[in-house]
């Protein structure tokens, strides 16, 4: 059964209030909040590949760098976010490795992948597995800002261990590039519109 | 007013229809929330964004962890956080975590504030529309649970080495995680049913 789609009958949704409209050719504000309504997001593909290209760089040297320089009075050591799991794993915290391992490494890989898959997908106006990329978009939009978390618990440790000579603790460049990748790719899941899924030829729903 | 509505994930065209109380309307071609009841409980979502207030002050200007060795303390919270990595380069990462954990949270629940207490004397807040789709574009970017997650982490981390303790601001951030996320509830998209307040 095809259910009518708001394109077909020229209308469309503000992305950001809701308001349905007629969209046309020439560009159209929003009666309601004054933004700029599109049928779809322009560039859309363009964009939202853009920032995954620029994720995926920015994830080399955020895994290579140093993320953190810790100096106690054994001696001082520079760690990585994978160095990081290592140390949580053989102190016997592997729940907490496994935290930081999914929040800093799958779910970026997660997203790349799904990102990636996506964008393949909609180019070749595939109807395949439809229902399923929908809900993987949903999940890529709703997992994306947890990778901060290796971000704040560097932040945290590097402003608690600031006891002179016993230990102390800075922040290293890795960090600024694993920010990077956290920002790329909420950018890549926020520049993708998901209507593309269910553009091209109207399959099996 | 449209008497058709589009689902925001997939484009499928609906009949607008009357929602009762707490229905919502689901796709049926991807699942999404296509509509839900327009309405908010002006009052209590208000109740809510004073208490978010309050509580992102005592995060703030209270220790969220502490440690203390041989006389010497130190102390973390957000703003603490952001400014170790107040260096060079890294400051970067500081933006980061500042538009994130202080910032996003906090301008959101200023704005809700503000929209409400005109709601609440049945009038349009001024800047109503601004307000709303700023509201929108902050809401990805607001991400004080995962600073609660990572103060979680920081303990187990330290604690093996050092006296760590936790102060009053980390019960603040746990209350104000749970209440941003109830506030979280009421949509945005159903505060532009406050628009027609003060027009008739």
């Amino acid at each position: 059964m095809a259910l009518p789609r708001a394109i077909d009958l020229g209308l469309t949704k503000c992305r950001v209030c809701g308001l349905v409209a007629a969209a046309g050719p020439d560009e159209v504000h929003c009666a309601r909040c004054n933004h700029l309504v599109t049928v779809r997001m322009p560039a859309s593909a363009e964009k939202t590949l853009a920032w995954l290209i620029t994720g995926i760089i920015l994830y080399f040297p955020a895994n290579i760098l140093p993320v953190m320089h810790t100096s106690t009075v054994t001696g001082h050591e520079d760690s990585t976010i994978i160095g990081g799991i290592i140390e949580f794993l053989r102190s016997g915290s592997w729940d907490i490795a496994a935290l930081i391992f999914i929040a800093s490494v799958a779910v970026p890989v997660t997203k790349f992948l799904a990102i990636g898959l996506l964008l393949w997908t909609v180019r070749r106006r595939s109807v395949w597995a439809r229902h399923e990329r929908a809900k993987l978009y949903k999940v890529v939009e709703f997992i994306g800002y947890w990778s901060m978390l290796d971000v704040v618990v560097v932040a945290i440790t590097c402003s608690l261990l600031q006891l002179k000579t016993l230990a102390s603790a800075e922040p290293r460049l890795g960090i600024v590039f694993f920010c990077g990748v956290v920002v790329s790719t909420m950018m890549a899941a926020l520049s993708f519109d998901p209507r593309l899924i269910w553009d091209g030829p109207a399959g099996a729903t | 007013m449209s008497q058709i509505n589009a689902c925001r994930e997939c484009d499928t065209a609906y009949a607008d229809v009357e929602l009762a109380r707490d229905e919502l309307a689901r796709c049926r071609a991807c699942h999404a929330v296509v509509a839900r009841h327009a309405h908010t409980d002006v009052d209590k979502a208000l109740a809510i964004a004073i208490a978010c207030l309050i509580l992102f002050f005592i995060a703030n200007l209270t220790p969220v962890l502490g440690i203390e060795v041989a006389g010497t303390r130190t102390e973390a919270n957000i703003w603490e956080a952001v400014l170790s990595m107040d260096n060079g380069w890294i400051a970067l990462s500081a933006g980061v975590l500042a538009v994130t954990m202080l910032l996003a949270p906090f301008i959101q629940v200023v704005l809700v504030i503000w929209l409400l207490t005109f709601a609440r004397f049945s009038r349009r807040a001024p800047g109503f529309a601004h307000i709303l789709a700023l509201l929108h574009v902050l809401r990805p970017w607001s991400m004080t649970e995962v600073f609660l997650l990572g103060a979680l982490v920081a303990i187990v981390k330290l604690s093996s080495f050092l006296p760590i303790s936790t102060g009053p601001g980390v019960w603040a951030l746990g209350a104000l995680t749970v209440l941003l996320a109830v506030l979280g509830r009421f949509e945005p998209s159903s505060w532009w049913a406050l628009e027609r307040l003060g027009e008739t």
